[in-house]
């Protein structure tokens, strides 16, 4: 951030209001604050927006705002005052930090970060506070609430009940968000910091989640099939694909079941490419690891294994000329479309001396270069087919291409 | 940040033989020696993989130290010429074990050359290559007719399409017409 922008900032609150501000004034005394006061940026800010507000005499902007915003409302470049309640608390990421967690209204919830070097009071969970002139940034694409040495925090008396309002999840936006959601897919572990992670569905559509492990208690595993209701948890954006973190929620089972709304892509095509790593594998046996071994049954994490268990897949590229995209099918998709199931496959690589490559090449060779149609979801740029289906040839799309290209007299 | 599915593979195009023994146009999209080549198709697009069905008429093995396999490859339309070298060892022994005729798919680069008596040659560097049935030929041919149609439609209105006008002077019914003549071929 520099004088410049800070400067645009105010003059734009103030322009808000109705004020005619001078943009130079405002640089001016802004650079006096900080150049030879060496006041901080986000104080000089706040001072030079309250005297420019009383000197324009408005009200309502940034530092000497006393109106009460409803969070939902808040966006990024905001001096703001609001009430709402602590409902979740955070290990912070650095000791820069004192305190980070969400607060939340009736209205929305909101992250926030407490600077260490603000002095602010502690705030415990579960409690209602009233905060003035907090400045709220953006942070990974969210909204972020940030508490600094010009922030009044005081707590209130007050403990009234908050329901969060349920959004769909095709509809959630980074920041915090509250779901009612089926547990409907459980993963692998990817990482040893992970509890649990996996896929939860609504009618609208379906986003991965993940517990972390914690210190401590820690919480509590999803149980599959269930359906929650899943207060402020975090929403984080990644490679433009939305995931839920559980961590800062609270999550409590739910009668009912839901429809869940499969947002399942099709895509119809060319096999044009089969990749290496396709047919009969060996994946590493030590369990939540299943990595694919290397031919001298190596696991890049568990070292030899020679206690391996077999699996198919295929990994190809579908093109319709337009675009080629990855697909990746697992056993059932891939026993059904070349006929060759798993255990034929093993017994024909044991007795075969081209071993596993002879499956590669059967499946090749029954794929290669033919049409299909293909419908899965879609993950970290790859398809993971749930069916696929050879494309039939159709008469009247021949009829219907004749009458395109022969429609008008050459 | 760059997503790291920044990287696309190109597509294959589909293009009948008569349409890819007319380019003559090729670039490089950038300075860099691994920048892709792309030819310009008759019909307006760049392409620098395709992607084709046909029948293997013929194939031969050629060169003494380097050796290459060179066939053809008949569609409605004319023949595709095809080879794979050691450079694509896969698909050469691919080519070696098919026995013509047969109905083959090909997914390969189309490269030009000129002979030493100035004519210009397009042949496709095969990536890889299997045997398919006459329905996969079909059905490509009817993708073919459809992706070509819709180059047609879209003439005149992309950078790619103007630059073919002004390489080849396309004009657009003579490949309706090519269109048309390879549908007929279909049998129901």
């Amino acid at each position: 951030m520099n004088l410049s922008e800070v400067t645009e900032r105010i003059s734009r609150k103030l322009e808000a209001k109705g004020a005619q501000p001078d943009r130079q004034k405002i640089e001016s005394r802004l650079s006096r604050l900080v150049e030879e006061f060496g006041v901080n940026l986000d104080e000089a800010e706040r001072t030079v927006t309250a005297d420019l507000a009383r000197e324009h005499n408005v009200t309502g902007v940034g530092g000497s705002s006393t109106e009460i915003r409803p969070i939902h409302e808040i966006v990024p470049g905001e001096w703001v005052t609001i009430e709402g309640k602590i409902v979740a608390l955070t290990p912070p990421v650095s000791p820069s930090i004192a305190q980070t967690g969400i607060i939340a209204d009736s209205s929305g919830a909101m992250r926030f970060v407490t600077w260490a070097r603000a002095n602010a009071p502690t705030m415990e969970y579960g409690h209602w506070y009233r905060l003035e002139s907090a400045v709220v940034d953006e942070y990974k694409g969210a909204p972020n609430l940030k508490i600094h040495s010009g922030t009044t925090i005081a707590q209130m008396e007050k403990d009234a009940p908050l329901l969060p309002s349920i959004t769909p999840i095709a509809e959630l936006k980074p920041g915090v968000g509250s779901v009612r959601a089926k547990f409907i897919q459980e993963w692998e572990a990817s990482h040893d910091r992970m509890l649990q992670t996996g896929l939860l569905g609504d009618e609208t559509g379906t986003i991965k989640f993940v517990i972390w492990k914690e210190e401590g208690e820690g919480k509590e595993k999803l149980d599959l099939d269930a359906v929650y209701n899943i207060f402020y948890a975090t929403v984080d954006e990644y490679n433009g694909r939305l995931s839920l973190a559980l961590n800062t929620a609270m999550y409590i089972t739910d009668e009912g079941d839901i429809e869940v709304g499969r947002t399942e892509t099709e895509i119809r095509g060319a096999l044009v490419h089969v990749a290496p790593g396709s047919g009969l594998i060996k994946r590493c046996p030590v369990e939540g690891c299943n990595r694919t071994l290397s031919r001298q049954n190596y696991c890049p994490v568990h070292e030899i294994q020679p206690e391996f268990r077999y699996d198919l897949r295929i990994k190809a590229v579908l093109d319709d000329g337009i675009r080629a995209r990855n697909v990746l099918m697992q056993r059932e998709v891939v026993e059904a479309l070349t006929g060759i199931t798993l255990d034929e496959a093993v017994s024909i690589a044991e007795t075969n001396p081209l071993g596993m490559d002879e499956i590669f090449y059967r499946i090749r060779n029954t794929v290669l270069g033919r049409y299909y149609t293909c419908s899965g979801n879609e993950f970290g740029g790859r398809l993971l087919v749930n069916s696929c289906t050879p494309i039939v040839f159709q008469p009247e799309e021949l009829a219907s291409l004749l009458n395109r290209a022969g429609g008008e007299p050459a | 940040m760059k997503p790291q599915s920044a990287f696309e593979r190109e597509p294959a195009r589909r293009v009948f033989a008569s349409e890819l023994r007319e380019t003559r146009y090729q670039f490089k999209d950038g300075d860099d020696e691994k920048s892709p080549t792309y030819v310009i198709l008759p019909t307006g697009i760049r392409s620098n993989r395709i992607f084709i069905v046909g029948t293997l008429t013929e194939k031969e093995r050629r060169g003494d130290q380097n050796i290459f396999y060179r066939g053809r490859v008949a569609d409605p339309t004319g023949t595709f010429f095809v080879m794979a070298g050691s450079y694509q060892p896969e698909a050469m022994q691919q080519l070696a074990r098919i026995e013509p005729p047969a109905f083959v798919a090909v997914v390969g680069k189309p490269s030009l050359y000129t002979t030493p008596d100035g004519n210009c040659l397009v042949s496709v560097r095969v990536e890889s290559i299997a045997v398919v049935d006459r329905e996969t030929r079909d059905l490509w041919v009817l993708d073919t007719a459809r992706e070509t149609l819709d180059r047609l439609d879209a003439f005149g209105t992309t950078d790619d399409s103007r630059k073919a006008q002004e390489e080849y002077g396309t004009q657009p019914d003579l490949y309706k017409k090519i269109v048309y003549d390879a549908l007929t071929q279909v049998q129901l």
